[in-house]
């Protein structure tokens, strides 16, 4: 995307002399920058909806407990405070050490226009490192070490970015990386959902009901179907060291379509990854345009998804 | 403007016998101030008791102050000098008539401020 600097906008020239915004390649307009130096910026736990008394009981059982982000310095037992790409802080996003469990954060936005919206950020994973505590070395997933690649590797699942979008028709574009299947073995590639997420209107309605650790955004593994190749990313040998990736994601709201993915080097031609949309309608959400990052681990190990910062932005 | 962020740490969630929450990362916080709302108590003389537990890496924890008895619909205490990492250990125990069921559904809030 280099173009000559004689080419470019006077608006394009001001966000490249600064340091924050150059590290990205916004669209016209910019909806959010989030450096997690300042605040969490509006991303939160994703809970799903409760009844008119504020009965928490009433939330369904697999949108309980998304847990709560964390502003982290990336703080680990070996090397101490690791820090982030941008200054001290990432927003992190971490499971329970319980196979199935999701973490979600979710950062909510209305539209004002249609047409191309990109979601970029630098974010890397992590599993939790071993300890007499977590029992990690002895879970499921684990395997020996050779100096190279750690078994921890192998104990973290999956990390998602997604929509939730709404102009009339509601539907979700989703992309994931699958790092491991549900049996702990490496697949590093990217998947997306085939069929829109259960809500909790479904479940009202008698028409579904899923169990606490149910992955929420398509709940049968064989609902995922691979886009892209093969993608192996920087996990770095061992649970302590922080790589960060840059993420460049397009969908197109004028289309309700994915276009690409960009992950480091790699451009994933998104434009024929269909968007489920459900057929009914909802009420309430005009202009949705929610994003959220999830992260799954597969085994009682707990994952970490971590953000270094966010930038959305439009060409409306 | 200084920043702040109240954690969640247990939600609509029924306690009973020992528990720790999960590890929460507080290295930006000056203040730091737990929450715990009782929503319900099941069984006889139910007690819920709690230390605060500080971590130098989120994985090893000791105590940071003495255990507490976290008593009424709300409590609250402040924890200060705490590092980086903060959690909550403790227990959900009934009294000595009591039989198994000894349980509290709670709400455990961490505010946080920089």
């Amino acid at each position: 995307m280099t173009e000559p600097a004689s080419e470019r906008s006077l608006a394009a020239e001001l966000r490249r002399a600064d340091p924050a915004l150059s590290r990205f390649n916004p669209l016209d307009r910019i909806l959010v920058h989030d450096d997690f130096n300042t605040g969490t910026h509006g991303w939160i736990e994703l809970l799903g909806n409760y009844d008119g008394h504020g009965n928490l009981d009433t939330v369904d059982d697999h949108m309980r407990d998304f847990r709560p982000p964390q502003l982290s310095s990336c703080n680990f037992f070996d090397v101490g405070t690791h820090g982030a790409m941008s200054g001290t802080y990432a927003l992190k996003v971490a499971t329970r050490p319980l196979a199935g469990h999701t973490g979600v954060a979710i950062r909510r936005l209305t539209m004002a226009g249609r047409g191309r919206v990109q979601f970029e950020a630098y974010l890397t994973f992590k599993t939790e490192a071993a300890s007499e505590e977590n029992q990690a070395a002895g879970k499921a997933g684990a395997g020996p070490w050779d100096a190279n690649l750690h078994p921890s590797e192998q104990q973290f699942g999956a990390f998602t970015i997604a929509t939730d979008i709404c102009d009339g028709v509601r539907y979700h574009c989703v992309a994931r990386y699958l790092n491991t299947d549900v049996e702990n073995g490496l697949r590093r590639e990217w998947v997306y959902p085939t069929v829109p997420e259960p809500t909790p209107r479904e479940h009202f309605e008698g028409k579904i009901k899923l169990p606490p650790t149910a992955d929420f955004t398509a709940p049968d593994p064989g609902d995922w179907k691979p886009f892209g190749g093969p993608q192996e990313l920087c996990y770095n040998e061992v649970p302590t060291k922080v790589n960060w990736h840059y993420v460049r994601w397009v969908i197109d709201t004028s289309t309700r379509s994915n276009v690409e993915l960009q992950v480091n080097d790699t451009v994933h031609d998104m434009r024929d990854v269909p968007v489920p949309p459900y057929d009914e309608e909802y009420g309430s959400l005009q202009n949705l345009l929610n994003f959220y990052v999830s992260v799954r681990t597969h085994t009682d190990v707990r994952n970490f998804l971590y953000l270094d910062s966010v930038l959305i932005s439009v060409d409306w | 403007m200084r920043e702040s962020f109240t954690a969640v740490l247990e939600r609509n969630r029924t306690l009973a016998g020992e528990f720790a929450t999960e590890p929460y990362e507080a290295a930006w916080a000056a203040e730091a101030r737990w929450f715990v709302r009782t929503l319900e108590r099941t069984g006889t003389g139910t007690r819920m008791r709690v230390t605060t537990q500080v971590s130098p890496d989120g994985l090893h924890w000791c105590d940071l102050d003495a255990e507490r008895e976290v008593a009424g619909d709300l409590a609250s205490w402040e924890s200060s000098g705490f590092g980086g990492w903060l959690r909550l250990k403790g227990t959900v125990e009934g009294g000595p008539d009591a039989g198994a069921e000894a349980a509290a559904k709670v709400m455990i809030y961490l505010a946080l401020k920089s």
